[in-house]
């Protein structure tokens, strides 16, 4: 048995194990799946130390780590050939660092899920299943098996929303499941019409194998998508279009300006485990999607269409800030931030450098760790006195200081200062858009300017709102009860909050640790982007 | 041929059963005849030499797959029956021998190899079903059923014979094989095929999309589907439909197949209409049976997919469909029965609360929507990705991208059950689930999610 | 027998087709247009005789006998239809007094 089949598939025997337990053990639920998590951190930590940084992998399939390839469906579809669907697992420098960060960002999420009272069989259940489709994700390397998990990681979604969530639930769970499914159905036709290109080159059977399909030597000649055979689809070159199709879906899920409208619904109305796991991880199946499929598969496209997509980080950096500024929500005021932060991570995609593409991972494994930071922040303060507007707290600080400790490092390492994650992340993010004028003229040097003002915006809103909700005369909306309810944070939320910030700090003075890993596939990937 | 044997003789001995009081002997009867029937189709397998009884039928293996799913699907419907034709009335056996019949009726339909054969299967079919739906005497709502069904069904028949005598006008032969022959040689060499085959054709098609439900030939069947009792509507709108489908894709998939490029366009547009059609207004409906009716419509436009892009795997596209179709199916319509027996209503608000009180229950009717709606990891993802598959081998992305603007419009009203169900709280006493609906519910569950996760386990029978 | 296919034979084939599709037309215009249950079986009916007329032309035109046993089991079969449609309308009209169809309005889309 594979390391990464285990890593997938340990939290689902959790699940199971949920499920059978009888509902007297109601209450021990929760540390089955607190096991099933620790082991999962543990297990990945295993896959980081062993991980070989010296092979690229990206579209070689022989440096590819830990694969695992099994033949799963084998039927006879659609004309000439059968239709091979391949259970294949495998990671390399742009899929590891993922691992990790899921398996924390689960472990934290679990420890937040004890202020879950209701129905606890099914939310763990779900929750389980949940980590499972999301490592799946990170992992497969074959297309439809990559879609298959990507899809499932909707349903749990769906139901943690609606089942758990605040008043607006339906509404919301609706909104996400229709927004990513609607992306994700035109993906499944571009994957089946890649399939039809693409040839196993050493059966000559068509192969949903993402690293068969980056190899423009294996594409039938004259078929749909083949780099060279200049087909239209619906009047775009086909391979254009299907560039278009994909980075729409997984540009909902990033999300994307105008894409974004889901993500402020679904977080104010998610409960925070939820809240974490999306902020932590979901967006970041997007840009691992960005990268891993659209920019590997459909290179040219990639760079023909790089400054719209340089325009759409900047855009999504400069309003996702502007309207953090405006919000009087504090839960809404870090889902705004998260759309801003991961702006960066499309700037640095879009500049196809070295410095870019590092900054862009190194995003999101920062913005992994201090999103859920902050909402699990959020939570701590709502779960205590079911409130979060901005404007009913003021001078916590006194009532709260640790809790307002953990708050400044987290507001301050996500505003990019010197010393934290952050400021490793968009530095190389803005070097890397400002680098490219130079090197490939892909992206304007305005765009990397306009990505600065979105750090001088964001440290705007983080201060404004630290100085609102933290300092001054202590004052309550809620009066002498909130007094008494908000107390200070407890030993099980320490947990979970200081190995966010150590982690956030560690990456901040030795971001050697991450870029050493995905240094190699990155230059890969560069080189396999603009050779 | 056992098969159809099997099953006429136990209609007839069923009718004896009833007639001497043997009441309770009448279900296990039943289901003992179907699995020897069961037995005997699947004894059929890859045996197949040409057709028999002076090219009459064919029994080839598409006939063999078609007849398994139809007769497994009738033994599982059946099985929810206990109990449920005696509320209606005290002549138990009727409805035993008649669905038997029926189910006669359409053995032959998916196993003709000549025109006359098809025409005797459909009639002997139909005048059944129109028996069943109007099996409530007194209710008003069923006998309206029975009425549209009937005239509906009838004039349908009109077109499907006339476009017969047209055909036969200008081929001179009812043999399948002989009208391909003659078309295939008009075609090589050069020869005008006549006016009236290409008349025939249209008016066959008219027919048979009638028979399937296919817009804009769909008017009757919401209200036929409301109007039946309910296990009467589940067997019309999985085992019926899924007949209809094996008979039309017989006909045009083979028959009519060297004038593709003739009849394409026109049931094209009969599939996009159709899936608009059933689609949108399912949306508008607020009644679980009645949205039921409305997609059961759209999943004839899915299925008509097979017809209009006839790549090699059409016919197992529709076999997989089919299935997916008929578990989810009648998952929905066990929920359905269940929840008018215990609270005489079928609108969406009476399912709320269910996910708290009865769990397997509504896990089951969820895993029946997200199939139907098509979500991976279940039958009808696999269903619906083959049937897309096809189409895009073929090149139709235009239908294939409308299509799947309806799977996410269908999304709205399945989803609205398991809104109800999960999201939703009611005051509800817990409903009481018998153990024959445990059973089919668990055996269509696991079958939906089997063939999801692991399609290979349906082997290509075709 | 011969005879009977000789006298088919003396009018051209044409003219058959061009009646059945006549008969045919009336019939579908009939269920269309008309709202009493009995007028719209019988142009059921109409429409099967047209089948009927047309494949016994057909047949007797290209000496084939199989198109005048279609025509055995299309009647057959009309019968049968017959019994249980007449029985269908009896029902109703025990219900409702009426066989007119526009009171079959209870279910609607």
């Amino acid at each position: 048995m594979n390391l990464l089949s285990v890593l997938v598939f340990s939290p689902l025997v959790a699940g199971l194990i949920v499920l059978v337990l009888p509902a007297s053990l109601q209450s021990r639920y929760k540390y089955v799946a607190l096991a099933a998590t620790i082991l999962q951190v543990l297990l990945s930590v295993l896959v980081w130390v062993r991980f070989n940084p010296s092979l690229g992998g990206v579209n070689n399939e022989h440096t590819l780590q830990f694969a695992e390839k099994l033949s799963w469906i084998q039927l006879n579809v659609g004309g000439d050939s059968r239709l091979q669907i391949d259970y294949f697992l495998a990671i390399d420098g742009l899929s590891m660092p993922f691992l990790l960060l899921t398996s924390l960002v689960m472990f934290v999420a679990v420890l937040s899920s004890w202020e879950i009272t209701t129905n606890l069989k099914g939310y763990f259940a779900l929750f389980m299943l949940l980590d499972t489709a999301v490592m799946g994700v990170f992992t497969a390397m074959d297309f439809f098996l990559f879609y298959l998990f990507y899809e499932l990681m909707l349903l749990p979604i769906y139901f943690l929303i609606g089942m758990w969530g605040g008043v607006k639930r339906e509404y919301a769970a609706i909104k996400f499941f229709l927004y990513t499914l609607f992306g994700s159905v035109f993906m499944l036709l571009i994957m089946v019409g890649l399939y039809f290109s693409v040839q196993d080159p050493l059966t000559g059977d068509h192969t949903f194998n993402m690293v068969h399909m980056m190899n423009p030597a294996n594409y039938v000649d004259g078929s749909l998508f083949a780099k060279f055979s200049g087909q239209l689809l619906l009047g775009i070159p086909a391979r254009s279009l299907a560039f278009i199709v994909l980075f729409v879906a997984f540009a909902i899920k990033v999300p994307i300006v105008p894409l974004h409208t889901w993500l402020p619904d679904a977080h104010v109305e998610a409960p925070t485990p939820v809240s974490i796991v999306l902020a932590g991880i979901l967006l970041k199946v997007g840009g691992y999607g960005v990268i891993r499929i659209c920019y590997s598969i459909f290179p040219e496209a990639a760079l023909g269409y790089a400054w719209w997509i340089g325009l759409i980080g900047v855009v999504s950096i400069i309003y996702g800030a502007l309207n953090a500024l405006a919000q009087r929500d504090l839960k809404r005021l870090v889902a705004y931030s998260s759309v801003s932060h991961m702006g960066f991570v499309l700037l640095g995609i879009a500049s196809v450098t070295a410095e870019g593409i590092s900054g862009a991972m190194m995003q999101m494994i920062s913005h992994g760790f201090l999103s859920v930071m902050l909402f699990f922040l959020v939570g701590v303060i709502y779960t205590r006195v079911h409130d979060r507007e901005i404007a009913n707290f003021r001078g916590l600080s006194q009532l709260m200081p640790q809790y307002t400790f953990f708050i400044m490092v987290a507001f301050f390492a996500s505003l990019g200062l010197p010393g934290f994650s952050a400021f490793i992340a968009e530095a190389f993010s803005l070097t890397g858009a400002f680098k490219s004028a130079g090197v490939n003229g892909l992206i304007p040097r305005w765009m990397a300017l306009g990505g600065s003002v979105g750090i001088l915006l964001s440290a705007a809103y983080l201060l404004w709102t630290l100085q609102r909700m933290f300092f001054g005369q202590l004052r309550l909306s809620g009066g002498e009860p909130w007094r008494l309810l908000l107390t200070d944070v407890t030993i099980r939320e320490k947990i979970a909050l200081v190995p966010l910030a150590a982690m956030a700090l560690l990456l901040g003075i030795l971001p050697g640790v991450v870029f050493t890993q995905i240094n190699t596939s990155v230059l890969d990937l560069v080189k396999l982007v603009n050779p | 041929m056992n098969a159809l044997i099997t099953i006429s003789v136990l209609a007839v001995l069923v009718l004896y059963l009833g007639l001497y009081k043997a009441n309770k002997a009448l279900l296990p009867v039943t289901l003992l005849g179907l699995a020897v029937a069961l037995f005997f189709t699947i004894n059929h397998w890859n045996v197949f030499t040409g057709p028999t009884f002076n090219d009459m039928m064919s029994y080839d293996n598409f006939a063999v797959a078609f007849s398994g799913i139809t007769i497994t699907s009738t033994m599982l419907i059946l099985l929810l029956s206990k109990g449920y034709f005696e509320k209606i009335s005290d002549h138990v056996a009727e409805y035993y021998s008649i669905i038997l019949f029926s189910l006669a009726g359409i053995l032959v339909m998916v196993s003709y190899h000549n025109m006359t054969m098809l025409f005797i299967g459909i009639e002997i079919m139909s005048v059944s079903l129109y028996i069943l739906a109007g099996i409530r005497k007194q209710d008003f709502a069923s006998n309206e059923a029975a009425l549209k069904y009937f005239l509906m069904g009838a004039f349908s028949t009109g077109f499907l014979l006339f476009g017969v005598a047209l055909i036969y006008g200008a081929a001179h032969s009812f043999d399948l094989e002989a009208i391909k022959m003659h078309l295939e040689t008009n075609l090589q060499t050069g020869q005008a095929i006549s006016p009236l085959f290409y008349t025939g054709v249209v008016l066959m098609a008219v027919g048979m999309a009638f028979k399937v439900g296919a817009a804009p030939f769909h008017f009757w069947t919401p209200d036929v589907y409301e109007g039946s009792p309910s296990l009467i509507t589940a067997f019309m709108s999985t085992v019926v439909k899924t007949a209809g489908f094996a008979a039309f894709l017989r006909l045009f998939a083979t028959c009519f197949y060297p004038l593709h490029d003739f009849w394409m366009p026109v049931i094209l547009v009969i599939t996009i209409i159709t899936l608009f059609a059933g689609n949108i207004t399912a949306l508008y409906q607020n009644n679980f049976k009645r949205m039921l009716a409305w997609s059961s419509i759209s999943h004839a436009g899915y299925m008509l997919f097979a017809i209009v892009s006839l790549g090699s795997e059409a016919s197992y596209g529709v076999f997989v469909y089919a299935i997916a179709y008929s578990a989810a199916s009648i998952i929905a319509f066990a929920g359905l029965v269940l929840m008018q027996a215990n609270t005489g209503s079928d609108s969406f608000d009476s399912f709320n609360g269910l996910g708290r009180k009865n769990p397997f229950l509504a896990f089951t009717l969820t895993v029946a929507m997200l199939s139907l709606a098509g979500i991976p990891l279940t039958a009808g993802f696999i269903g619906k990705f083959i049937m897309f598959s096809n189409a895009l081998s073929s090149m139709h992305t235009w239908l294939v991208v409308l299509a799947v603007i309806n799977a996410v419009i269908s999304i709205f009203y399945y989803f609205r059950v398991i809104v109800a169900m999960y999201f939703k709280d009611a005051e509800r006493a817990e409903l009481e689930i018998p153990l024959n609906f445990k059973v089919v519910l668990a055996i269509s569950v696991v079958a939906t999610i089997l063939i999801g996760i692991w399609p290979a386990f349906l082997p290509n029978v075709i | 027998m011969q005879d009977i296919v000789k006298t088919i034979q003396g009018v051209p084939l044409n003219h058959y087709i061009l009646l059945s599709a006549i008969i045919f037309s009336i019939g579908v215009t009939g269920v269309l247009i008309r709202r009493n249950a009995i007028v719209i079986f019988m142009s059921v009916e109409l429409m099967l005789n047209a089948v009927n007329l047309l494949l016994t032309a057909f047949s007797a035109f290209s000496n084939d006998p199989a198109g005048q046993v279609f025509v055995f089991f299309i009647m057959a079969l009309a019968a049968a239809e017959v019994a249980v449609g007449l029985a269908i309308i009896v029902m109703i009209y025990r219900n409702t007094n009426t066989i007119d169809i526009n009171v079959m309005n209870r279910l609607k889309w």
